[in-house]
């Protein structure tokens, strides 16, 4: 991210989708920066007057991931040279929040035990399946 | 990531049969990448966890809404993101935004006249819809093409002017490419998307953007 940020990087710290870093970086300057706070203030209320944005759109349907099994094929090394360097690139210098949780969730199922995971599977749920029976012929 | 798969919609409609099973199958196949998603902000897995689980939540209770063209990841992830915000905000680390700048502020909201122009226009929620959805289907053409040519150079370039915002100079020193060709590829990017814009019949003071190379 250069030095100052763009009205493309606030809209997506609007909707939490910078890289946790960057993310970071604007909620500390946030808190001195009354100016950052005003210019954050107008992405918003240009939004809500109805003006599309092409970052917005752009990231909204990831006009540009690559699909889950392109992401799984990246870490075994089996992509092509140019699909690999720009899922690279995406990951890396775009900053993709999605595909690098996707990534993320990848490299931990090498690492998980099946128990650990099947216990918190468990937990989601349970304490969400509630509202699945009282959804139920409805929802 | 263009449409939701077909093993999406099927499962979302035996979840909206109340079908336990498929409720299960749906934590199995997106805990994972939304625990990703939260810890990364929350360097805690438990708050992450916490997170999930609300969005788990927030999915079901949001369900009969819930528009089946949409992606089911992208769905779950807005719903984590607001989940996020709402805890961070809650910890303190995430500021309260001021939906007006402050009196002290030297960038208030004084929305250009292009923006006013698109304000001014009354547009239901579903002409908005409609809008984005002509538009992100140019984007998904243009990208898919740019891909199947091997195209990498124009991929990478137009994506980081317009998701990240970065200045030209910025992604000419990035990319290791010159300055005139990086505008090259914004004007033959923008060309392209004015031309959908006319084949829709769009109006084009909702997509500033696109006009301001002409």
């Amino acid at each position: 991210m250069p030095g100052s940020f763009t009205q493309s990087e606030l809209e997506s710290f609007l909707d939490e989708a910078l890289p946790a870093e960057d993310m970071a970086r604007i909620e500390k300057a946030l808190r001195k920066d009354k100016t950052l706070a005003g210019r954050l203030a107008s992405v918003h209320g240009r939004r809500n007057s109805g003006v599309h944005s092409l970052g917005d759109i752009w990231r909204r349907a990831r006009v540009s991931c690559p699909t889950r099994e392109q992401l799984g094929s990246y870490l075994l090394h089996a992509l092509g040279d140019d699909l690999a360097d720009y899922v690279e690139f995406h990951l890396r210098t775009v900053g993709c929040r999605y595909c690098q949780a996707n990534l993320a969730d990848l490299e931990a199922q090498q690492a998980e035990t099946a128990d650990t995971v099947e216990t918190r599977r468990r937990r989601f749920f349970q304490s969400s399946a509630g509202l699945l029976r009282k959804g139920e012929g409805g929802i | 990531m263009t449409s939701p798969s077909q093993s999406d919609s099927l499962l979302v409609r035996r979840i909206r049969e109340g079908d336990s099973q498929a409720w299960d199958d749906l934590i199995a196949r997106f805990e994972g990448r939304l625990l990703a998603f939260a810890e990364s902000r929350t360097r805690n897995r438990a708050a992450a966890e916490d997170v999930v689980q609300e969005t788990f939540i927030g999915f079901l209770t949001s369900l009969p809404n819930y528009d089946r063209r949409r992606p089911l990841e992208s769905y779950l992830f807005s719903i984590a993101a607001h989940k996020l915000t709402d805890l961070l905000r809650r910890e303190g680390r995430r500021p309260t935004m001021p939906l007006v700048p402050t009196a002290t502020s030297t960038s208030g909201w004084q929305p250009s006249a292009e923006v006013r122009a698109a304000s001014s226009i009354a547009r239901s929620d579903e002409r908005r819809e409609l809008e984005e959805n002509a538009l992100t289907a140019a984007l998904h053409d243009i990208v898919e093409h740019w891909r199947q040519t091997g195209q990498w150079e124009k991929l990478r370039c137009v994506e980081v002017l317009f998701v990240r915002g970065w200045p030209n100079k910025e992604v000419a020193k990035r990319l290791g490419i010159s300055e005139q060709t990086v505008a090259n590829h914004k004007y033959d990017f923008l060309a392209k998307l004015r031309a959908a814009v006319r084949r829709q019949a769009l109006p084009e003071d909702v997509f500033p953007e696109l006009y301001q190379q002409e």
